[in-house]
C-alpha cells in the first residue's frame, strides 16, 4: 500500500561524539558521548560516571559470527529492535538510555519510554522509529536533503555497513543490546567492587575483537557518560569555597578543555546541518571575480587526468596479479 | 481483498486509555482501519490483521465524529471522538512510514463529514507550504537556497531513474579539486573585499561571528568537503536545472560541471560590470 523503503525517512548521520551529544541534549538527558581510545583502567576511570559502552563496527561479513553470551528472552530492561536502516545509532542510544536507572530526561523521551513500556522489542522498535520528533532530532544532524543523495544508490559510503552494539550493566549482569538480534544477550555477572561492570565489559569486548582476524574489523568505541561539565563546575565551586587553590587551578584547566571541546562540537554540528550550496556557489563566483576560476579549472582537470591514469595503472597491476 | 464497499483502508492498531489516567497504551496487535459504506451508512471498522477478524464496527453519522492526532502522546496516536457522546476510540498508525498519515487522516475526516467524500491523495486540502514557498524561493533568488518539497521529489525521481544509466559517469573535473583550501586561501589576501559577500551563506547558528578565519575553517572541514562532493555528484547527473535557477543561473547550468562553471563565470563578469568594478 505504501512504497516502504527501508530507511523510512531516517537519514544517515555521522557516528561522531558531537552528533551523539547533540542528540542527547535534544533528548534532555544530562549525558554526553566521548570517544574511547582504549579500554585500560585509566581511560575508563577518567570517563566516570560511565553508563554504557557503544561498540561500533564495520561489518566484515565473515559470517558464522560465533556468539558469546546467552540470549535472555526474559530481559526485564529496555530493548528495542532496529527496524529501519540509518536509525541504528539512535536506537543504540535509546536502548542504552532505557536502562539507566533514575535518568533525568526531557518530556518527549519520558513519554516515549512510558508509551513503549510493555511492548515487545519489535513493536517497540517500530514505535520508536515512527516517532516524528525523534526522527527529526536524528535527521537534524545530517546534511540537508536538498543536496543529500542518500537512497539514490549512487556510489557513496553508507552507514549501513556500520553496526552499533551497546554494552551496559543491568540487574547485576553485563548485557549486550544489539537491535538486530532477537533478544538481549546476557554476559555474566559482575562485582560492584573495583571497576565494577567495566571489567566484565572489557573482557567481553576484547574477546569479541579477538574473534576477528587482525585488520578485518574496523571498529570504534564510544562512552556514554555523565556530563562532565556539570560535574566539574560543581566540584570547582566546592574547591574554591574550601580555599584549595592548587587543586582548583587543575580543575580550571580540565574545564577549559571540556568547554573548548563543546565549542568545537557546536561549530561542527552547525556546519553539518547547513546547506552549503549557496556558499559553494558564492565561493565560485568570488573565485571567478578574482580571475582565479579558469586557472583552478585547468588545474582540476589535470588532477582528474592524473587520478584516472593512476586508477588505470592500479587496475592494470591488479589484472596481472 | 477489499470489497466494493470499502472506501479507505490503512494499517493501524488500537490503543487503550489506562483506567483512571491519561495514559494511552498502544496494543501491539497488527490491524487495519477500514471505512466502508453499507446500506448507505458509513462504518469505521477495525480489523485484526493477524486473524482477519473484525473486532470493532462503528456506525458513523455525518459530522458526528472527528479523527484527530493526540498531540500529548508521542508516537502516532489518533483518537476518534464523537460530538454526540463522550465515547473515545484510540488508534495508532502502523504503516512503517509516517509519510502518508496525514493523507489518511484527511480522507477519514472527509468521509466523517460527508459520506460522499471523494478520496484525495497528496498534500492536505489546505493549500499550505507548497505554493507559498515556491513563490518565495523564485523571488529571492541568490541569497538563500531552499528547494521546495516538490522540486526535491522531482529531483529524487529524476535521479533515481537516471541511476544505472551512467549517471555517475566520470567527469572532466571535480568541484572538490576547485574548491580546495589551496585555491581559496590566496583569495583571502588578494581580494579581502570579496570575503564579506560570503558571510550571508555561512550557517546562521555558528557559535562565533563570521570572519575570514571561520570561513577558512569551514572550507577545510570534512563536512564542507562532503557537501561539495554531494553537490558535485548531483551536478554530474545533469539534472539540476530547476535548482540552479535559484542561484540566479540559467537552467543549462544544471546540466553538468563545465556548463555550471561557465555560467558562474558569466554571472561573475556581469556582476562585476554592474558594480563598475571592471578593472582588468
Amino acid at each position: 500500500m505504501s512504497g516502504e523503503d527501508d530507511s523510512n525517512g531516517w537519514q544517515l548521520t555521522e557516528s561522531d561524539p558531537g552528533v551523539f551529544s547533540e542528540l542527547l541534549k535534544t533528548l534532555g538527558v544530562p549525558l554526553i558521548v566521548d570517544d574511547l581510545y582504549s579500554l585500560d583502567s585509566e581511560s575508563l576511570a577518567s570517563l566516570q560516571p560511565l553508563h554504557a559502552l557503544i561498540f561500533l563496527f564495520k561489518w566484515v561479513s565473515t559470517s558464522s559470527d560465533s556468539m558469546s553470551g546467552n540470549y535472555d528472552p526474559e530481559f526485564p530492561g529496555f530493548f528495542a529492535h532496529q527496524v529501519v536502516n540509518n536509525a541504528c545509532a539512535t536506537i543504540a542510544v535509546i536502548n542504552a538510555l532505557g536502562n539507566i536507572p533514575a535518568l533525568e530526561s526531557g518530556p518527549q523521551l519520558a513519554q516515549l519510554m512510558e508509551f513503549t513500556n510493555n511492548m515487545d522489542p519489535q513493536t517497540r522498535g517500530l514505535v520508536i522509529t515512527s516517532s516524528d520528533w525523534l526522527r527529526e532530532a536524528h535527521n537534524s544532524l545530517s546534511p540537508p536533503s536538498a543536496i543529500s543523495l542518500d537512497g539514490l544508490e549512487l556510489p557513496r559510503q553508507t552507514e549501513d555497513a556500520y553496526h552499533f552494539v551497546v554494552y551496559l550493566p543491568s540487574m547485576e549482569f553485563v548485557y549486550e543490546l544489539d537491535g538486530l538480534k532477537p533478544h538481549a544477550v546476557r554476559h555474566g555477572s559482575y562485582n560492584e567492587s573495583g571497576e565494577g561492570w567495566l571489567s566484565r565489559a572489557r573482557e567481553v569486548i576484547e574477546n569479541r575483537i579477538a574473534t576477528y582476524p587482525p585488520g578485518a574489523l574496523d571498529f570504534s568505541l564510544l562512552a556514554l557518560r555523565g556530563d562532565p561539565l556539570l560535574l566539574l563546575q560543581a566540584e570547582l565551586a566546592k574547591l574554591q569555597t574550601a580555599g584549595k587553590q592548587a587543586e582548583a587551578a587543575e580543575l580550571v584547566v580540565k574545564l577549559e578543555s571540556e568547554t573548548s571541546k563543546r565549542n568545537r562540537w557546536n561549530f561542527e554540528n552547525s556546519i553539518r546541518r547547513h546547506n552549503h550550496v549557496g556558499l559553494v556557489h558564492s565561493l565560485l563566483v568570488a573565485l571567478a571575480k578574482a580571475g582565479r576560476l579558469e586557472p583552478a579549472k585547468e588545474n582540476a582537470k589535470s588532477v582528474m587526468k592524473e587520478r584516472i591514469a593512476r586508477a588505470k595503472m592500479k587496475g592494470g597491476v591488479m589484472d596481472e596479479s | 481483498m477489499a470489497d466494493s464497499g470499502t472506501l479507505l483502508a490503512f494499517k493501524a492498531g488500537r490503543a487503550f486509555r489506562r483506567e483512571g489516567t491519561n495514559f494511552v497504551d498502544p496494543s501491539p496487535t497488527k490491524g487495519a482501519i477500514l471505512l466502508r459504506k453499507e446500506d448507505d451508512l458509513l462504518h469505521l471498522i477495525w480489523k485484526n490483521r493477524a486473524t482477519d477478524e473484525v473486532e470493532e464496527d462503528l456506525i458513523l453519522f455525518p459530522s458526528d465524529a472527528t479523527f484527530s492526532k493526540v498531540s500529548q502522546a508521542s508516537g502516532r496516536v489518533y483518537v476518534l471522538k464523537f460530538s454526540s457522546s463522550d465515547q473515545r476510540h484510540f488508534f495508532w498508525m502502523q504503516d512503517a512510514s509516517s509519510a502518508r498519515d496525514e493523507e489518511f487522516v484527511n480522507n477519514v475526516n472527509g468521509f466523517l463529514m460527508d459520506p460522499d467524500h471523494e478520496v484525495s491523495w497528496g498534500p492536505s486540502s489546505q493549500p499550505e507550504a507548497s505554493t507559498s514557498t515556491a513563490g518565495a524561493s523564485s523571488s529571492s533568488a541568490p541569497s538563500g537556497f531552499q528547494a521546495s518539497p516538490e522540486q526535491m521529489a522531482q529531483l529524487q525521481q529524476l535521479l533515481s531513474s537516471a541511476v544505472g544509466g551512467g549517471a555517475s559517469a566520470p567527469s572532466e573535473m571535480s568541484l572538490n579539486d576547485i574548491l580546495t583550501p589551496a585555491n581559496m586561501m590566496p583569495l583571502f589576501t588578494s581580494h579581502p573585499d570579496l570575503i564579506p559577500t560570503l558571510f550571508p551563506h555561512l550557517p546562521p547558528d555558528l557559535p562565533m561571528h563570521p570572519s575570514s578565519e571561520v570561513l577558512q575553517r569551514i572550507i577545510s572541514s570534512p563536512q564542507f568537503r562532503s557537501a561539495v562532493s554531494n553537490f558535485d555528484q548531483a551536478l554530474r547527473t545533469g539534472l539540476l536545472g530547476g535548482l540552479v535557477r535559484q542561484l540566479g543561473l540559467p537552467e543549462e547550468a544544471g546540466t553538468g560541471i563545465e556548463p555550471f562553471l561557465r555560467a558562474v563565470q558569466r554571472q561573475a563578469d556581469q556582476e562585476t560590470g554592474e558594480d563598475g568594478m571592471d578593472t582588468d
